[in-house]
């Protein structure tokens, strides 16, 4: 078992390098590919495994463009994220060349995967064959990082999201409170909010077992928190326990009822409904929290404020990755470079989604879609906080990730139940967490 | 003999498709599915022989009983609502025979909307903040409920739901039953100045078993591998509160990646599923007439 500090090391070290080494490669190129052949791969066929979200309604507008452009043929296989990801598992187990290539989220299922072998390293392929101007470097350090696996670039990032506070600025001028300035704020604040609109929830977030990890992974982390320390889970330390109570103790005090059950669709219904005041939950969430304009002129947007720890926002986002099983990943990547290109997140940053790179985010046509709204900007900002200062640390950084969402939100939903103390709680956690590492 | 060997061939050949498609379909998944159970899934998603490994850890993972004791809550809870509830629907149709076909169609048409539907559909209407069902209560001077975000109350909403989908359907097999019951039975019995109560619970009732039974077997095997509403609207919560044997395995295959333990579950859930189809098969013949 590889020490996790130094394991980071070892790999920022690598990925550092790795991505000195393809700069480079891309910069070398780029100044003699300038006729690049978009029309090398015409005439073949690939299929992309698709899940249903914002990105891949934005980007398959373009699709045509795509198959103009090379004469490649994509075919595409679009799920939600759930079925999306059994099918995938379906055909990697059995090693097909079904799918060439398929969305992932490198912070869930990353490590699994990569242990599988089910990933193809991208840096051989981007040093091959890519067009001028596509450029590596200009995408989020922090998501790039956690593609990266071992020194393989394992998925391009499409998207840029983690969880921020959406808040109600005519509920917070009503009742005369300013947005919380630390993470023991959130409970003052949401406590003038109670007394002064009890129709209103002050405070609603994710309760969900396998979702809550995603906006408690921050909590943790501002509190001065981790998961794991020398090898061992590490809820139970004081932090951890402060983590514990304070997440499942702003739930159980100013969340909604039945927020045991909540997830971004029902957290999202509420807050657009004019329900609550305070809604922590994803950056994605903006288009849907803003749809029929209800929310547009009321709402502010910010990172969830600092504790002892810090500010340590989680940063994740779906990647692109090509199978190792595909038999055509060069036409893959193809799509790959297109769907990633610079001049292609521009114009999906208009449609509003977060785009991972720096040039995207700078983009004029982009920047006059925020100016238009001061909602959009503050949402902007809250992005280049996370992506500046971001973690994917969700939660234990080991290959069977998933099973250890659902050790967290055991933890935190029998707090909120009563079913458990912090004590009994993060114990439990904490053995089957030690079970957990000790199978890797 | 010559015909007989003819009309034998004819018989084999006639049913060779549909024996190569059951083999195909189901009897090769199952033993795929047995075979992968005696084996433990690698990180790197390889499979390795470990003999009865999965079977022993089963024995020993408190998630496993706790989802076969919420197996076993869900199915008697909803069956016992199902037939009474189906029973009384189907007595309530055979004697309104005046009823409109549209009603008649309106009172069975809940089994005929995808489960998916129903659970979005009830997701929305018990929501706790947003959904009509507190609305109502609140409405009424009631106190509003949790519904599925309670551990006290999830099973029996789940149940509740269930039953509102799936009782039209025991009331359409027992509609067939009541249709085909002797006559001659009900001619006797008015004629010795039987009261209706008496005719409904010494003669309908008994004679029904046979049919209610069949029902029971039929709706046994679903709600044993209860799934897709448990699925949509809660995924096996509050917490663990409505974890079946279904759901975990499910869990354990397709987001843990864990796949001879799913199969061994899921072994282990047909071997449950065979067992009761068998012994009410048995009950069903007891009470044959």
């Amino acid at each position: 078992m590889l020490d996790h500090k130094w394991n980071s090391k070892f790999v920022t070290a690598v990925f550092a390098g790795a991505f000195g080494i393809l700069a480079t490669g891309l910069s070398a190129q780029r100044s003699m590919a300038d006729d690049f052949n978009w029309k090398a791969h015409s005439g073949e066929t690939v299929s992309f495994l698709a899940s249903t979200n914002p990105w891949t309604s934005a980007v398959m507008k373009y699709k045509g463009d795509f198959e103009k452009l090379t004469g490649i043929t994509l075919r595409v296989d679009t799920y939600s994220e759930e079925q999306m990801r059994q099918r995938l598992v379906t055909v990697m187990n059995a090693r097909s060349n079904e799918v060439d290539l398929f969305m992932t989220q490198v912070s869930r299922e990353g490590m699994q995967f990569a242990a599988a072998g089910w990933y193809r390293d991208l840096m051989p392929l981007a040093k091959k064959e890519t067009a001028p101007g596509y450029e590596l470097d200009d995408l989020s350090p922090a998501l790039v990082k956690a593609a990266t696996f071992d020194g393989a670039l394992v998925g391009i990032p499409l998207n840029i999201a983690g969880p921020v506070i959406y808040y109600r600025t005519d509920i917070f001028e009503k009742c005369q409170v300013s947005p919380p300035g630390t993470i023991d704020d959130i409970a003052k604040v949401a406590a003038k909010i109670k007394k002064c609109d009890p129709s209103v929830t002050a405070f609603a977030s994710r309760g969900l077992k396998p979702a809550l990890p995603y906006t408690f992974s921050v909590l943790l982390h501002n509190m001065g928190g981790s998961y794991m320390k020398d090898g061992k889970s590490n809820l139970c330390s004081p932090e951890g326990k402060k983590a514990l109570r304070t997440y499942a103790g702003l739930l159980k005090d100013y969340g909604p009822p039945g927020v045991v059950n909540y997830n971004f669709y029902q957290l999202t219904s509420l807050y657009r409904a004019g329900r609550s005041a305070m809604s922590f939950e994803s950056s994605n969430e903006l288009s849907s929290i803003m749809e029929n304009e209800q929310r547009l002129g009321d709402t502010g947007v910010m990172p969830l404020p600092k504790g002892p720890g810090g500010s340590h926002p989680i940063t994740i986002g779906w990647s692109l990755a090509i199978s190792k099983f595909s038999s055509n990943p060069d036409a893959a990547w193809y799509f790959v470079q297109w769907a990633t290109s610079p001049k292609m997140q521009a114009k999906l940053a208009l449609a509003g989604i977060a785009p991972p790179r720096k040039s995207a985010s700078s983009d004029q046509a982009y920047k006059t879609w925020l100016d238009k709204q001061p909602v959009r900007k503050q949402w902007q900002q809250a992005i280049d906080f996370l992506a500046a200062n971001g973690n994917s640390d969700v939660a234990y950084p080991i290959a069977q990730n998933p099973v250890s969402r659902q050790i967290i939100g055991q933890a935190v939903d029998s707090i909120l139940l009563g079913t458990a103390s912090v004590d009994e709680a993060c114990k439990t956690a904490d053995e089957k967490a030690d079970a957990l590492i000790a199978q890797q | 003999m010559e015909k007989k060997n003819e009309a034998r061939l004819e018989l084999a050949s006639l049913s060779l498709p549909a024996m190569i498609y059951t083999i195909a379909m189901i009897g090769f998944p199952f033993i795929y599915t047995i075979w992968m159970s005696f084996h433990a899934t690698t990180a790197a998603q390889q499979l390795v022989f470990n003999g009865l490994g999965n079977y022993s850890h089963l024995v020993s993972d408190g998630e496993f009983w706790h989802g076969l004791v919420v197996t076993f809550y869900l199915y008697f809870l909803s069956l016992a609502l199902q037939l009474f509830f189906g029973t009384y629907l189907a007595l309530l149709l055979f004697r309104s025979k005046r009823l409109p076909g549209i009603v008649r169609s309106l009172f069975i048409s809940p089994f005929l909307i995808p489960g998916v539907v129903t659970g979005m559909m009830w997701l929305v209407i018990l929501d706790p903040s947003l959904g009509a069902a507190n609305y109502v209560l609140t409405s009424l001077g009631l106190p509003a409920s949790d519904w599925l975000a309670s551990p006290t109350w999830v099973v029996p909403t789940i149940a509740i739901i269930d039953t509102w989908q799936w009782a039209p359907y025991v009331a359409l097999i027992v509609l067939g039953g009541l249709q085909s019951l002797p006559p001659s039975v009900y001619e006797a019995a008015e004629i010795d100045g039987a009261s209706r109560r008496k005719v409904l619970f010494r003669i309908t009732l008994p004679l029904l078993l046979p049919t209610i039974m069949t029902a029971t077997i039929l709706r046994s095997v679903d709600l044993l591998r209860f799934f897709d509403l448990i699925y949509i609207t809660t995924q096996g919560g509050p917490a663990n509160a409505s974890d079946t044997l279904n759901i975990y395995g499910f869990r354990v295959g397709f987001e843990f990646f864990q796949f001879g333990y799913a199969s061994a579950l899921m072994v282990t859930l047909s071997v449950i599923v065979l067992g009761a189809v068998l012994i009410l098969n048995q009950l069903r013949n007891a009470v044959a007439w």
